[in-house]
């Protein structure tokens, strides 16, 4: 069959720091009509670059080699006013975070409107005609009304749902989707890939799905292309890839991937090398636990013994041991020592702008919440964005007025006050979302977690040195890091550090907010699993909120359901995932992506 | 939007009453006061006191605010001691003046930092950027009075092109639009080139940043032309820092021009504020006071309302 799609030998160099980085290596795919192939790899693989090398929208300064064919044309030696008839008419781009993608400021008519207009012309009215119909299409309710609205009226699937409608303007033959559901909660996410692939077999059109999340791929799409490093290890049908993964890597990768009810995560030692040290040969090998002394001689040839092609010298055999060896272990149930109570937690945030500077009233963010929580346990807390669980951690650390109670160690926080509260809150610390963007930039590694011990104080800077030193061991860095600036380290790194920040007050509570959701799948899993060990080593307890129903599940005793700021649900972890109640409940577990266990 | 616009007027009567009081008191509490100033350096202490009597200056302060107040609230702002004559009147005149003064170099400040902007937010980092940058650091390091007066050598005095000084009252019959026009040229020259250099540098940053955005990546990834992106997409996004700065700006052009009005004897409510500072004419002082307040809130609420079309984020809730 004819290729939407073929790409030969395809290399993206990028000028960095005045040097040129090689980012893509030798890329080679092909894309038939209607086939939704994946593109998948951790962040630094080269993914997005390989997408933006399609579109010609490279950053200034990158060059490409080899032969991006699109039916039949080389975009690759396109000149720019060609580009622009080929941008948005045969091939179209969806990109993460429709947020950001779309202009704040225009409707979203015009947007649509405006990507049909550039290539054919028409009038204004035409145009909106079209947009009225785009939008339909891809399942917005009542289009006509809004049309003339702006993309922050919308909801984030809802944007989503407007870029997709854009790209599918001039009915293009290959559409590129860039992590199109990242940053979305799991129930919308579903609608957005079930809409997409809806759209390609309706439309007959090829799309290249560049994603993260294996659990995605396996979903929906129909081949995968995974890359390591700038470099493919193994493409060929998706089907065949989950039932016998080839490349170490991939059988890494799909062990890494947390799944409901799982005892242990494994994970992948080490990290992934940055562009301009990568090492000779196989580029996986310094991590690979099949590694020899051949695979480090040259980059290996793709091995097509097997249903997948795998660029490796040692590919697993058909009766190699399945994906997931792990065994799906129940949790044994233990007995903790109470340690936080929660009661009747309401919180209600103020609006401005009402005479004078006066608040407004809102509805509140959180109403009528209790539970208890045992010393060493971790409960996990999932819910949709807006359904109040970040507010729930805010009001446990003290960082926002609530009403009702919050118990530390018997001791109730509004019946505190001074030293004596400051020191009850220094027993519960938190780590965020993005831990970098939580570090001051200007301060070395080793003062940011040296910090907590010097408002405690009591220790001289030796000893201090030495606490730090210790605490970087603990979450299994280097000491050698202390002296580094947050800005020169990796995102798990960085979520080590702020782990070891919140282990230098001695705390007994962490709260977690999303702490894996801006990690890669295989240091999300070595994380949670350093997590774990920590709060059995130390009896540490953990308030852990995500909307990933998988990772909460791993690592929470118990999980509380929030919807609309009231707990509909909370139950043992098990108990939970196996008789959900509340029908809320039930369609966040439906939505959860999860890999399906295959047998050998 | 209405109920916004309301609710910005009643807390702005607010900070206006504190400007005004303040102002009041120091004025008051400077030593000397306007009796010498009317009477002459020579006079003696009987007469300044039957002066001081008739103008109600020997009243306690608290008592003279009051009936300040009390006047303002039934729309009347007091006679000017030196000129004698009502100065809502007096105010009326210069402040037309001054109001055509700004209205035109801010108009051309802003058409001109757009101009520049776009330039220097294009071609950001490379010479034409870098060329734009050398002269806005250097115009906007220059004082007022230095540049006015270097305008006023260059232009008036060496070759006669423009008037040095002074304006023709629009009353007079004989003025015409020509010579207003000639008198305004080195003026708004001044003030705008002050403005431009910080205005422009503001929006080429912005225009920067925007083209950075991954909405000018998606317009791309749709075949849109780099023209429309530049005109269509970026352009409004880019503005609304401007405007903003604009608005906030607005008293700081304004004590500006107090220079750049007593400079070029431009009979504006500058000139007239430091005339009247000089001679101690308190009612002057403080109703300039007043409207300078008022034309900066009302400057600022027109920029947020602007803001408000350019950006529909914003809400008036």
């Amino acid at each position: 069959m004819n290729a939407v799609l073929e790409i030969k030998n395809l290399s993206v160099t990028l000028k960095r720091g005045g040097r040129d980085v090689t980012i893509l290596d030798q890329l080679n795919l092909r894309i038939a009509p209607g086939e939704m192939q994946a593109l998948v790899g951790e962040s630094g693989s080269g993914k997005t670059i390989a997408a933006l090398a399609i579109m010609r929208l490279l950053p200034p300064g990158a060059a490409i080699t080899g032969e991006i064919l699109l039916n039949g044309e080389n975009l690759a030696a396109a000149v720019e006013p060609r580009m622009r008839q080929v941008r948005g008419k045969s091939v179209a781009m969806v990109f993460q975070n429709p947020l950001a993608a779309l202009n704040p400021s225009r409707t979203i008519a015009a947007q649509i409107g405006e990507a049909w207009r550039v290539h054919q012309g028409g009038s204004a009215a035409q145009a909106r005609a079209r947009a009225l119909e785009l939008l339909d299409e891809v399942g917005i309710p009542d289009p006509k009304n809004r049309l003339n609205d702006y993309p922050h009226q919308f909801s984030g699937g809802m944007r989503q749902r407007v870029m997709i409608a854009m790209s599918l303007a001039c009915s293009p033959h290959l559409l590129i989707a860039d992590e199109p559901t990242t940053g979305l909660d799991p129930l919308i996410a579903q609608q957005i890939m079930t809409l997409i692939a809806r759209l390609r077999r309706e439309r007959d059109m090829a799309v290249l799905f560049v994603t993260h999340d294996l659990s995605v791929v396996q979903e929906h799409a129909d081949s995968i292309h995974v890359l390591y490093a700038g470099r493919s290890v193994e493409w060929g049908a998706a089907a065949a890839f989950f039932q016998h993964p080839r490349h170490p890597y991939s059988e890494a990768l799909l062990g890494s991937v947390a799944r409901l009810g799982q005892a242990r995560l494994r994970n992948i030692p080490g990290n992934l090398p940055e562009p301009e040290q990568r090492p000779p040969g196989c580029r996986f090998a310094p991590r690979c636990a099949y590694a020899s002394a051949v695979c480090s001689t040259a980059y290996p040839p793709a091995d097509a013994q097997g249903a997948t092609l795998a660029a490796c010298f040692h590919p697993l055999p058909r009766t190699a041991r399945p994906a997931f060896a792990e065994t799906l272990a129940p949790r044994p149930a233990r007995n903790f020592a109470p340690l936080l109570d929660v009661t009747d937690l309401g919180v209600r945030y103020r609006g401005a702008g009402g005479w004078f500077g006066a608040a407004r009233r809102l509805p509140p963010s959180l109403a009528e919440v209790s539970f208890r929580l045992g010393r060493g346990e971790c409960l996990g807390v999932v819910g949709e964005s807006g359904s109040g669980k970040s507010s729930l951690g805010r009001a446990v650390l003290q960082m926002i007025e609530y009403d009702g109670q919050v118990t530390l160690d018997g001791h109730d926080f509004h019946a505190m006050a001074g030293r004596a509260k400051r020191d009850l809150r220094r027993k519960i610390q938190v780590v965020f979302q993005d831990p970098r963007e939580s570090m001051n930039p200007r301060m070395t590694i080793g003062e940011v977690i040296a910090e907590p011990l010097r408002l405690r104080g009591g220790l001289n800077n030796a000893a201090r040195r030495a606490r730090v030193e210790a605490l970087l061991g603990q979450v299994g860095l280097n000491p050698e890091m202390a002296a580094r600036h947050p800005g020169d380290v990796s995102g798990g790194q960085a979520q080590r550090i702020a782990i070891a920040r919140a282990l230098a007050a001695e705390p007994e509570l962490i709260v977690l907010d999303e702490p894996t959701s801006a990690l890669d799948v295989s240091t999300q899993a070595m994380l949670l699993n350093l997590l774990k060990d920590l709060s059995l080593k130390h009896a540490l307890s953990y308030i852990l909120i995500s909307h990933d129903f998988a990772v909460v599940s791993y690592m929470s005793d118990r999980i509380a359901v929030l919807n609309a700021g009231r707990i509909v649900e909370m139950n043992e972890t098990a108990a939970l995932l196996s008789a959900p109640r509340a029908a809320y409940t039930r369609a966040l577990i439906g939505a959860a992506p999860q890999l399906q266990p295959m047998q050998a | 939007m209405m109920k916004m616009i309301l609710r910005r007027l009643a807390s702005s009567c607010l900070s206006l009453f504190i400007l005004v009081a303040l102002v009041f008191f120091l004025a008051h509490l400077t030593p000397g006061g306007p009796a010498y100033s009317i009477l002459g350096q020579k006079a003696t202490p009987e007469s300044v006191a039957q002066l001081n009597q008739r103008l109600g200056l020997d009243q306690p302060l608290l008592k003279q605010f009051g009936l300040w107040i009390w006047h303002l609230l039934h729309g009347e702002l007091g006679y000017s001691y030196l000129l004698n004559r009502p100065v809502g009147q007096l105010l009326w005149v210069y402040e037309r003046n001054t109001l055509i003064f700004y209205t035109v170099s801010i108009i051309i400040s802003t058409a001109l930092s757009i101009a520049l902007g776009l330039i220097q937010g294009v071609w950001f980092g490379r010479w034409p950027a870098k060329l734009i940058g050398a002269f806005q650091l250097g115009f906007y390091a220059l004082p007022p009075f230095f540049v006015a007066a270097m305008l006023i050598l260059w232009f008036a005095v060496d070759v006669h092109w423009l008037p040095a000084s002074g304006i023709i009252d629009l009353r007079d019959p004989h003025a015409g639009i020509a010579s207003f026009a000639a008198h305004l040229v080195l003026p708004v020259t001044t003030v705008s080139l002050l403005t431009v250099s910080s205005l422009s540098r503001y929006f080429g940053e912005a225009v920067h940043e925007e083209l950075g955005k991954d909405y000018v990546r998606t317009a791309r990834a749709k075949g849109v032309s780099f023209a429309s992106i530049l005109f269509r997409h970026v352009m409004r996004n880019a503005l609304r820092p401007l405007i903003t700065i604009l608005g906030l700006s607005f008293p700081y052009i304004f004590t500006g021009g107090v220079i750049v009005e007593s400079v070029f004897n431009y009979p504006g409510l500058g000139w007239l504020m430091w005339r009247s500072a000089l001679s101690q004419d308190y009612p002057i002082l403080i109703a300039i006071v007043l409207v300078i307040g008022v034309l900066t809130v009302l400057g600022n609420l027109l920029a947020d309302l602007v803001n408000g079309l350019l950006d529909p984020r914003a809400s008036y809730e």
